[in-house]
């Protein structure tokens, strides 16, 4: 594998000899580099990289060769403040936002954005807004791109990501009391090995609602947290993927329930064809305050050939005792009987098979038109 | 021409030989019983017919209008006209009812060089054949068998016959698990689509369909033989009598 794959210490020499990127002075990257100093990044075969090759990634990172679109195209809605981070008025914005909404020791990876951090854009929703339209973020030009959003109390707002080329992003998010964001992601079918993390934190009777839809790409890995912090957070996380040649998908998804009485849907379907390789790992965490949770988690996923392979884990932590919780994990075939069925009907078998793969998704499908645009359903 | 003639057919389920000779002709108007003790090889007549896969003709030969169907796909013979009602109808979550209907709408009218329907029209001959079956127009837009009832499920069937316009409809065990009023207004269904153009072939277990819909034919399975064929009369003797005495 010699010139194929970089180990996590050559990437941190690398890394260090480099030293961070001049762009958005204002970003402390001290705690960032200290992940890449104490030799912090994950090995190959760590445990929650098991299943995906992270010195493929890192391989990316040191040749800088992943396709990086050239642009930056977003529309956003007036009543919203989005900012550049080459602007050091995003930092006064962001400076507003209270403690980080991950912990970089448990999402090192995120390390290598801040220090290689080439785009960035700081998003505020004020107070009571509910725009009509959505903040759509279609290209950012670097290939280490960070999307900050503060969604303040009372306000509503959508953020969609089209379909983009990067090596990393992190979304990171606030939703301020009462307020609500829901949030779309589209990933199409790419040949470039691409990380990703979402985190979240959601306050009191606040609302974060994600769909992502999928198809595979080289190396695809997202890692999605949720924390339910105030009392009465609702999160809800959607994902649908399709994989199929060689591609492969990593979900990674997490929901903390931090304070009382939130409740929290998580709903993952996933079909694997051709060669292709699909992990979901979907965690509930309920700490020791987080009383009346309600926190569900399904994930339900087709093998279209003997060739795919999926590896799904749901995984409970449970420290509250007056909580309501449920966790399912399957995966099967395509059910041949429904296909006879379709097919003793006159529907040939392909889009019979078609139509069985689109009724098994659908379930964590919001929007019918944007997946069959992305091709992930017909 | 016989709308379907079946010869010296064997067929074998893994391995296993179900149906040892069977010899049927169906007239375009008729309708024939198809009935017999649990195990006779009446479900696999149907299934074969079908063209489920699984289910291997060894010897002889199906054949709708004159066309040997035997080697065709199930959806090769759906469009030549062939229809199952199955006795198990398979539930598909997250596929409505109304998108099923109009894909093999569809596929019919591409078989046969048409255009596909509007939806509007089609829309109006889904809800007129729910509304023949005493079925809620929202049934349409709920998942294909779906936490269907017994009932509901057997009445799907029958509202896809309705649609599809089958040349010849095989109901396997299409009765059982309906209550009496279920029974009749599934049987007003079957009523509806009989015609002088096409032909039905009932499976059943139980004459009370047959009071129903009444048969030109019955035939009785054993064994995986017609043993004995007859007119309606059959049937209400076997009601009384059982099948004990045919193997008499």
């Amino acid at each position: 594998m010699a010139g194929l794959a970089t180990d996590a210490a050559r990437l941190a020499d690398a890394l260090l000899a480099r030293g961070p990127t001049s762009y958005a002075p204002w970003l402390d990257r001290g705690p960032h580099l200290e992940i890449i100093e104490r030799r912090s990044l994950p090995e190959l075969r760590a445990e929650s990289w098991r299943h995906t090759n992270i010195a493929r990634w890192y391989q990316s990172v040191m040749d800088g060769s992943g396709n990086v679109d050239q642009s930056r195209r977003l529309e956003f809605p007036d009543e919203v403040e989005v900012v550049d981070f080459a602007d050091p008025r995003a930092a006064e914005l962001l400076e507003q936002r209270g403690e980080e909404v991950y912990h970089l020791a448990a999402q090192p990876i995120a390390a290598l954005n801040a220090v290689l951090l080439g785009a960035g854009l700081a998003i505020r929703a004020p107070a009571g807004v509910a725009p009509s339209n959505p903040v759509r973020i279609v290209d950012l030009p670097a290939a280490y791109q960070r999307v900050s959003v503060i969604v303040e109390a009372d306000a509503r707002l959508e953020l969609i990501e089209e379909p983009a080329h990067y090596t990393h992003r992190l979304v990171e998010a606030v939703v301020r009391p009462g307020g609500r964001l829901v949030h779309r992601r589209l990933q199409a079918a790419s040949s470039e090995r691409e990380c990703s993390l979402i985190a979240v934190r959601v306050e009191g009777d606040a609302h974060y609602e994600l769909s992502q839809l999928s198809l595979g790409a080289e190396l695809r890995r997202n890692d999605i947290i949720a924390t339910l912090a105030g009392n009465g957070a609702n999160v809800t996380l959607r994902a649908a993927w399709r994989l199929d040649e060689a591609r492969h998908l990593d979900n990674q998804m997490a929901v903390h329930h931090v304070g009382p009485g939130g409740t929290s849907r998580q709903t993952y379907r996933g079909v694997a064809d051709g060669r292709s390789r699909a992990v979901i790992n979907g965690r509930i965490e309920i700490a020791p305050g987080a009383q009346q949770s309600d926190a569900t988690l399904t994930t339900k996923n087709l093998l279209a050939s003997d060739t795919a392979e999926v590896y799904a884990k749901p995984e409970l932590e449970i420290y509250a005792n007056d909580v309501k919780c449920s966790h399912g994990a399957t995966v099967g075939a395509i059910d041949d009987d429904a296909v006879h069925y379709f097919r003793s009907r006159g529907i040939d078998e392909l889009t019979a098979r078609a139509l069985f793969v689109r009724g098994f998704l659908r379930e964590a499908i919001e929007d019918d038109d944007a997946a069959r645009e992305l091709g992930l359903i017909q | 021409m016989n709308l379907l003639r079946v010869e010296n057919l064997h067929v074998e389920v893994d391995g296993k030989p179900i149906l040892a000779g069977i010899d049927l002709a169906v007239e375009a108007g008729e309708v024939h019983a198809v009935m017999g003790p649990n195990g006779s090889g009446k479900s696999t007549l149907a299934n074969v017919l079908a063209g489920r896969p699984g289910y291997d003709v060894t010897h002889g030969a199906m054949a709708v209008d004159g066309g040997d169907i035997t080697p065709l796909s199930p959806e090769e013979r759906s469009l030549r006209g062939l229809f199952l009602a199955f006795q198990y109808p398979i539930e598909i979550p997250g596929v409505s009812n109304m998108e099923f209907l109009k894909a093999a709408v569809d596929a019919h009218a591409l078989g046969r060089g048409e255009e596909p329907p509007s939806a509007v029209d089609f829309v109006k001959r889904a809800r007129e054949a729910a509304s023949r079956l005493q079925l809620n127009p929202d049934f349409l837009k709920r998942g294909v068998n779906d936490g269907f009832s017994g009932g509901e499920k057997k009445r799907n069937e029958i509202l896809q016959m309705l649609i599809l316009e089958p040349r010849l409809a095989v109901l396997d065990e299409t009765d059982s698990g309906l209550d009496i009023d279920a029974l009749q207004v599934v049987a007003d269904g079957i009523n509806a689509y009989r015609g002088d153009g096409n032909a039905v072939v009932l499976v059943t277990h139980y004459q009370r369909l047959l009071n129903y819909v009444v048969p030109d034919h019955v035939h009785v399975l054993a064994d995986g033989r017609i043993v004995h064929s007859g007119d309606r009369s059959l049937a209400l003797e076997l009601e009384e009598r059982g099948y004990g005495w045919l193997g008499d």
